[in-house]
């Protein structure tokens, strides 16, 4: 059982078969299949395919909701799971003030989202619109990226606390769910949704039809006849709560996240292991997570996707596994398709409903039990004595998540619910975010007490957690190696280069930070070099610098996770094969752009490289994915999952963010301009766009390589107005001080403050604001610094960020460098010894963590 | 058939960014794959979509797809077959 244990207190969902979990449930006690017509787009080729669509009016009922299918069915499923955990809550103010008083402060409140697709559905009409039309309506590119949906989902509680996204294809919403589980069980949240959301679209309809694993007449899991998946849309939640705080509110406790496991197969990039080794590997680390025997499991939802090659390891690893006593076995996707990264979220609602019910779903759709299989899934909804339920949930890339839910032994936990009164029609907006006006002044006294007594409560359950930086790699506009970075940094050559927009783009010439010949053809072995994509042969080439022959040879590759975000993915392949949609109607999709397009497709190329076979996860939230990735490995490490971590990010520049962000005023275009004009110094002279990927090598201790530098104070947050141009700097430097002081830090020896200001005005002056309120609570001057001129703007730029941090710390890169934007005159000649990474997304996403040059001591106990 | 087969060659090295592999290297009557080309699932269903975006070949199902590319020879005479 996890340290401090996550708890279930509220359950939501939507999906073809239900706008409700309690619709989903009633059709699933009818054995009634949603699936049906696609009518959401036109498609020539699948139009006649049966699909799990959702029917109800999705925008009316979300009404005064901004943004897309994705993040849509992520706040109605959200929404339902709230109305679920405050049970008491007749409308929605009375469920504003419950969670006002009720719930822990926005501080300890977190989300944490698995999707794939995002606003995909939304880009495809821009990119038909653009190609078919030439309208250029680029504001729904404001919708592209997953983490909306976590976002929305955030806004909804109010909060503050730990936020992030995970693109781990279909098991997306199982990988969200472990981490908000471990953010639980470490003490760095309370309150937490977790989930997954994805919209049905074009991208992947084609795309799983390119790769000839589109079943037309609906899936058949397990059947003999099975001929693959249908694809879905919905959205899954769960209010996971820290045990202790839900019973001081008096919440009802449905059932508990028992225990968690995640693996990598490191077979193939698609295609899962044929003998289930990594599907067993997920399963058993679970099982031991939860102190629990193959014996104890009551039933298993299995992934069961249809697919003949899922299917049929499947049933090979949980044969493995259980050997001659199988657990019933089923698979709910018959009910509401393939949902992709919502899958593993449904199949959690299911199963806590399930266990409330004590009664299992029928394996829908299979009617002749493949024999080869050596299993019988359920037949009929029946009656069982459930205690402890076993989720299973694949991915692309071999990304395997297993999560045990058990029954709940609390006295009164589920007997005597009242049946739910929330209707999706009648879901009310009940958080708008509220204007914060920027403070310049001293914080209120009631202020200070609050967040104060918050950090308190989370030193008592919170360890301090140091690691060791033993690898790093990098490609850049600067350098493609450490070395090559630092010597550009000392040769004062980290600037900029002139960008040519490839053709067929609109002609334009951009200062950017774009990557030049950075080795691919050299050091990745041609055979797998054919088929990346240029950002993940980025990653690969970074990663290849962050280990040693010693390191690998000392690490079992089953102890070594990777953890490798990005902002916006292979914007390259993504766009090819959604514009060959549009231009060729559908004609001949390429499948190799689709499993490129698919974000976690970096980090399983390079666990495919080695072998290896630890948990592995890619970060997609905004500008803090590298510190998301960061937090991810760091997580895994003291869980004692892995024993080095790679972490890291990375994104490539691409037509289409570059003409966005010609339209949208970011940059502009050199041909017509000279130069941009310089915006307010000091911190970074312009926006410029860039590109590139970093890797790090982490570990608890030197045992394997000696240290580069330290890291600690590896936090996430939500919750800035910067959206609307707004910050509480005093809030902020609050939060930085009483988050590091949970790790046992002062600030008393910060030498830096290095932001990831680019020349947005706003976005600079809210970093300086922040940096004031730090001097003023520290009651001294600190430096602030930003990385961003010699990197460029890109959602990765922080891991750039990192690797400054590491450089000025070991004394590699000088303070005062024109790379580094800053007023840091008086800081020349001094040592640097602590430097704060502090990175804000205009979205409302902030992250921190402090570099050292050596071992940080241990706080007094 | 023999031009069909070259040209089939030409289009795979292609269709599949196998820049270091000569036309002459792809014998006629060897798998196409599980040889030394190196080729997976993803390459053939490359060639599926290579199949209907050169010659109107619409294949859908994996079996379909395996026989076709049993070899060079085979997958000629399944485009000449098929051929619109």
């Amino acid at each position: 059982m996890p340290a401090r244990s996550p708890v279930i207190t509220g359950t939501g969902m939507i999906s073809a078969a239900g706008g409700t979990r309690l619709e989903v449930w009633d059709s699933i006690r009818a054995g009634k299949s949603g699936l049906g017509p696609l009518t959401l787009f036109p498609s020539s080729r699948y139009g006649s395919h049966l699909v799990g669509q959702i029917r109800q009016d999705v925008d009316r009922l979300t009404v005064g909701v901004r943004g897309s299918r994705t993040d849509k069915l992520a706040w109605l499923a959200a929404a339902e799971a709230l109305r679920c955990a405050f049970p008491d809550a007749a409308g929605g103010n009375t469920l504003r003030n419950l969670l006002k008083s009720g719930a822990p402060p926005p501080e300890r409140r977190g989300v944490m989202l698995g999707s794939t697709v995002g606003g995909m559905l939304g880009t495809e009409e821009f990119v038909r619109r653009l190609l078919r039309d030439q309208k250029r309506r680029f504001g729904v590119l404001r919708f592209h990226e997953c983490a909306g949906a976590t976002e929305r989902c955030a806004d909804l509680i109010g909060a503050r606390g730990p936020c992030g996204t995970v693109s781990t294809a279909c098991s997306a919403g199982a990988q969200a769910i472990a981490l908000a589980g471990r953010m639980i069980a470490e003490g760095e949240a309370d309150f937490v949704l977790a989930g997954g959301s994805d919209s049905l679209s074009r991208l992947t309809l084609n795309g799983f039809g390119s790769l000839l694993l589109l079943d037309p007449t609906g899936c058949r899991p397990f059947d003999a006849r099975r001929a693959g998946i249908s694809l879905g849309e919905g959205a899954g939640m769960l209010v996971l709560e820290a045990e202790e705080t839900a019973l001081a509110r008096g919440a009802r406790v449905l059932a508990r996240l028992a225990g968690w496991g995640a693996s990598c197969d490191a077979h193939h990039a698609t295609a899962p292991h044929p003998e289930g080794r990594g599907a067993l590997s997920a399963m058993q680390r679970a099982l031991d997570h939860a102190g629990l025997t193959p014996a104890q499991i009551s039933f298993v939802s299995a992934h069961g996707t249809g697919t003949p090659d899922n299917d049929s390891m499947e049933a090979k690893a949980l044969r493995l596994l259980f050997e001659d006593h199988l657990p019933p076995v089923g698979s709910v996707m018959r009910f509401f398709g393939h949902t992709l990264a919502a899958s593993g979220a449904l199949k959690a609602v299911l199963c806590v409903q399930a266990l409330q019910e004590q009664h299992i779903p029928a394996s829908l759709g299979c009617e002749e039990p493949d024999p080869t299989l050596n299993l019988q899934p359920v037949r009929h909804f029946e009656a069982r004595n459930l205690s402890h339920l076993l989720s299973n949930s694949f991915g692309f890339g071999g990304n395997n998540v297993a999560l045990i839910f058990s029954r709940a032994e609390t006295a009164g936990g589920s007997a005597d619910l009242p049946a739910d009164p929330c209707k999706a029609a009648d879901v009310p907006v009940l958080f708008s975010p509220t204007r914060i006006i920027r403070s310049s002044g001293e914080v209120s006294r009631r202020e200070r007490q609050t967040t104060l007594s918050t950090s308190q409560a989370a030193r008592s359950v919170s360890t301090p957690h140091r690691f060791a930086v033993v690898g790093a790699g990098v490609v850049s506009a600067a350098g493609n190696s450490l070395a090559e970075v630092f010597a550009a940094f000392q040769k004062d050559e980290a600037s900029p280069a002139l960008f040519e927009m490839p053709q067929g783009s609109p002609p334009a010439r951009i200062r950017a930070c774009a990557c030049a010949d950075f080795g691919a053809e050299r050091l990745i072995a041609a055979a797998k070099l054919r088929r990346m994509s240029r950002f993940q042969q980025m990653a690969l080439v970074a990663a290849m610098q962050s280990v040693s022959a010693e390191m690998l040879a000392s690490v079992p590759s089953d102890r070594v996770c990777v953890s490798i975000g990005t902002g916006l993915g292979a914007l390259i392949d993504t766009a090819a094969f959604v514009e060959n949609l549009v231009l060729k109607d559908e004609r001949a999709p390429r499948p190799a752009c689709f499993t490129n397009s698919v974000h976690n497709a970096l980090a399983s190329q390079v666990a495919l490289e080695w072998g290896f076979t630890g948990m592995n996860s890619t970060s997609v939230h905004r500008e803090i994915c590298f510190e998301a990735s960061l937090w991810q490995g760091a997580g895994e490490l003291v869980s004692r999952g892995a024993d080095l971590a790679l972490v890291g990010a990375a994104d490539e520049l691409s037509p289409y963010t570059l003409a966005a962000g010609l339209r949208w005023g970011w940059w502009t275009d050199a041909t017509t301009q000279a130069t941009s004009p310089a915006s307010k110094p000091p911190l970074a002279p312009r926006l410029i766009p860039g590109e590139g990927a970093t890797v790090f090598a982490l570990a608890r201790d030197t045992t394997f390589a000696p240290a580069l530098a330290w890291v600690s104070g590896i936090h996430m947050g939500y919750g800035t107005q910067l959206r609307n141009g707004e910050l509480d700097a005093d809030r902020e430097a609050l939060w930085i001080r009483d988050t590091l002081a949970q790790d046992g830090e002062t600030m008393a020896d910060l030498d830096l403050i290095l932001t990831g200001a680019n020349g947005w005005e706003p976005l600079d002056r809210a970093y300086e604001e922040v940096a004031k309120a730090l001097a003023r609570l520290a009651d001294r001057e600190i430096p602030v610094a930003s990385y961003k001129p010699w990197c460029g703007e890109h959602h990765s730029a922080s891991g750039f960020g990192f690797l400054t941090a590491i450089g000025l710390v070991r004394g590699e890169i000088p303070i005062t460098h024109c790379g580094i934007g800053g007023n840091l005159a008086a800081s020349a000649g001094r040592p640097c010894r602590k430097v704060l990474l502090y990175t804000l997304a205009p979205s409302g996403a902030k992250a921190m963590c402090c570099v050292w040059p050596e071992r940080i001591p241990d706080p007094p106990s | 058939m023999d031009a069909l087969i070259e040209d089939l060659k030409t289009k795979i090295i292609s269709t599949l960014n196998l820049q270091r592999v000569k036309r002459a290297e792809i014998k006629p009557d060897d798998p196409i794959f599980g040889t030394g080309l190196g080729l997976d699932s993803i390459d053939a269903l490359e060639l599926v979509a290579m199949l209907e975006s050169e010659y109107g070949i619409l294949v859908q199902e994996r079996a379909v797809a395996d026989k076709a590319f049993a070899s060079i020879r085979a997958l000629a005479e399944f485009v000449s077959t098929h051929r619109k």
